[in-house]
């Protein structure tokens, strides 16, 4: 649950709880003064109660001694005395109806019975005194059942008030006992629940924070594998931990690629390197040599002895070389370099590679029957036209020929040329019987400044870049070009060239 | 009596070249073509100075280096270090292999020859 929830829920039951503490109080309250009432009535009624017993009583008294005086003297009544003795009856008349002006439902009964006896006793009471003066009186009066009644009606509604009094005392006891009760549970489980709160609240939020602390302390101190883990917490305190297990991620993403970005660069810069450092040693070989015959032909020029002319032209024929293969060692790293940032262009043309294979085959024939190699070609002139770069089709093809024949001695160099009939590319392969390559330097061989063996050019020269060049030209004119190779038995380098490139170079 | 050089070297034109001109200097030199070469003929014939080019077929200059100056008959010899090779570790490591001295291609022919008059006499 999260943090905010419980927070919100404890509040909320707290207020609750406090709510019923109040709605309590004033219920007890209300009921304390109900019940107050019912028993200040309960007692009036009984103070009236014996007022009226004592007012019947007084004149019961008194008709017992007028009516004894009547028997015995004839005596009459004075009518004031007369009347101040009906008064009398009236004011008791006054009495029984102010007690019934505070009767409850409980009490109602007991008063109507009251109210019965006591008027047929007034009455008789009333006619007592109204014949009282009459000649014909008799003392009929002397019955006392209606008095006896009507005092015990009286008796038996001043115990019904009694015990109604007594119980409205025992219901506000218990009201008091119960709101009490009420009161002080409420308030100890507020605090119960609020001290509650506050413990797992400050032990909750410790535990995650010391988490959290000890996660942001093990990330400081360079752990970037570490993770907060066991997040039981869907709230904001979970979110941060969230939050921070992302952040960690993303940070340990951030450096592992900056690191992998420093190592490809540091792996360019040192390849950049490893380059620069070959072309300044494959450019020195040849400008040692021209250097070095130029003085000495100068030298020999300045000394008196006379120039052996064969030589000395045989000398110069050796600088010319030098500068030659100067030139074309400068050509490749220029094309290289252009294919490198991207600024090789193709020079796109309908031409027929037939025709171009057999020119450049003628041309580099001298050279590929050297060391008594046997040169064997197929037949071109069936080769399809095709849309492509010429100068660059010939560039590859006279670097595999030199290649085959660098590496062959008294072997076989074969050309073949086809049109694929499955996908109507045009095919040629450069065969010879030469040294061959093992499958690790077949894997390399097309790589810069790689040659088969870090003696290969020793013992056959070149500079190691007609293969790069010959792959980078295959790929960007839209083709592609493998070796397939037997040590000591000979190589066979395949170059596969669409009749037309499916993506034309936006130059062309 | 002139000294008796062995030149070290693979590539054709390089040798052929040097050769003559360290005649033409007055230095009676001989040749080798590799590592396996240039070792047997610095123990058969004692030369006065080797001059070798460290990216040798076979052996390469770097070991026979090594293998002369671990060889207490022959490591008295001097040896000057031809490379096309111009960066200041490679000269470092060929003077770490024991070479008495370094020339970077294209050779400088004047310096090359105090460098060897320096060397063999002392």
């Amino acid at each position: 649950m999260s943090l905010r929830r419980r927070l919100t829920l404890s509040l909320f039951t707290i207020l609750v709880l406090f709510a019923i503490n109040v709605g309590t109080h004033f219920w007890g309250s209300y009921a304390r003064s109900e019940s107050m009432v019912a028993y200040r009535q309960a007692v009036s009624a009984g103070q009236l109660s014996g007022e009226l017993g004592k007012q019947l009583e007084d004149q019961r008294q008194k008709i017992l001694v007028l009516s004894t005086l009547r028997e015995n003297t004839d005596d009459r009544l004075g009518d004031g005395d007369r009347a101040s003795a009906l008064e009398g009856i009236r004011a008791t008349r006054g009495t029984l109806e102010a007690l019934g002006g505070m009767v409850s439902d409980v009490t109602a009964l007991q008063y109507q019975r009251l109210q019965e006896s006591s008027n047929r006793l007034l009455q008789s009471w009333e006619g007592f005194y109204e014949r009282y003066n009459d000649d014909a009186w008799q003392g009929d009066i002397d019955d006392p059942i209606p008095y006896l009644e009507t005092s015990q009606r009286l008796k038996e509604l001043e115990q019904r008030q009694a015990f109604i009094a007594v119980q409205r005392a025992n219901i506000i006891d218990r009201t008091i006992a119960l709101t009490d009760r009420i009161t002080v549970l409420g308030f100890i489980a507020s605090i119960f629940l609020t001290a509650t709160l506050g413990f797992f609240l400050v032990r909750y939020t410790n535990d995650n924070l010391k988490r959290l602390k000890r996660g942001t302390q093990r990330l400081g101190e360079g752990d970037l594998d570490f993770r907060i883990s066991d997040i039981n917490d869907d709230g904001e305190l979970g979110d941060l931990a969230n939050a921070f297990n992302r952040m960690s991620d993303k940070l340990r993403r951030a450096i592992d690629e900056e690191k992998e970005a420093k190592q490809s660069a540091d792996e360019a810069n040192a390849a950049k390197s490893r380059f620069l450092a070959n072309v300044s040693h494959e450019l020195r070989t040849p400008l040692n040599a021209i250097i070095g015959y130029s003085e000495m032909l100068h030298d020999e020029l300045d000394d008196d002895e006379p120039v052996d002319r064969g030589q000395f032209q045989t000398d110069l024929d050796k600088i010319v070389l030098s500068g030659r293969q100067l030139l074309a060692l400068i050509d490749d790293i220029l094309d290289l370099s252009k294919i490198e940032t991207g600024k090789m262009q193709l020079a796109m043309e309908h031409f027929k590679p037939g025709e171009v294979l057999t020119m450049t085959v003628d041309a580099l024939a001298p050279v590929l029957r050297r060391n008594g190699n046997t040169l064997r070609c197929d037949d071109f002139s069936g080769l399809p036209e095709i849309y492509n770069d010429a100068v660059k089709f010939r560039q590859i093809m006279v670097n595999l020929l030199s290649n085959a024949a660098k590496f062959t001695d008294n072997g076989l160099i074969e050309v073949k040329a086809q049109q694929d009939e499955a996908s109507g590319d045009l095919i040629v392969e450069v065969s010879d019987s030469g040294i061959g390559m093992t499958e690790d330097q077949q894997a390399q061989v097309f790589e810069v400044f790689v040659q088969a063996d870090d003696s290969t050019s020793h013992l056959y020269g070149g500079s190691g870049l007609g293969l790069a060049i010959c792959r980078d030209f295959c790929e960007l004119m839209g083709g592609s070009i493998s070796v397939a190779s037997t040590p000591g038995e000979g190589s066979r380098f395949s170059v596969r060239l669409p009749v037309a490139p499916a993506s034309v170079p936006a130059d062309a | 009596m002139s000294a008796r050089l062995l030149l070290v070297e693979d590539n054709e034109l390089n040798r052929d070249m040097l050769s003559r001109r360290l005649r033409r200097a007055g230095f009676e030199t001989l040749i080798a073509e590799d590592g396996e070469k240039a070792l047997a003929r610095i123990t058969e014939e004692r030369p006065d100075l080797v001059l070798l080019d460290m990216n040798l077929p076979l052996v390469d200059g770097w070991t026979v280096c090594q293998r002369v100056k671990s060889d207490s008959a022959v490591a008295d010899i001097p040896i000057i270090a031809l490379t096309a090779h111009a960066m200041a570790a490679d000269r470092d490591k060929a003077l770490a292999a024991g070479c008495d001295d370094y020339a970077t291609k294209p050779i400088d022919f004047p310096a090359l020859l105090d460098k060897i008059n320096a060397l063999i006499s002392p």
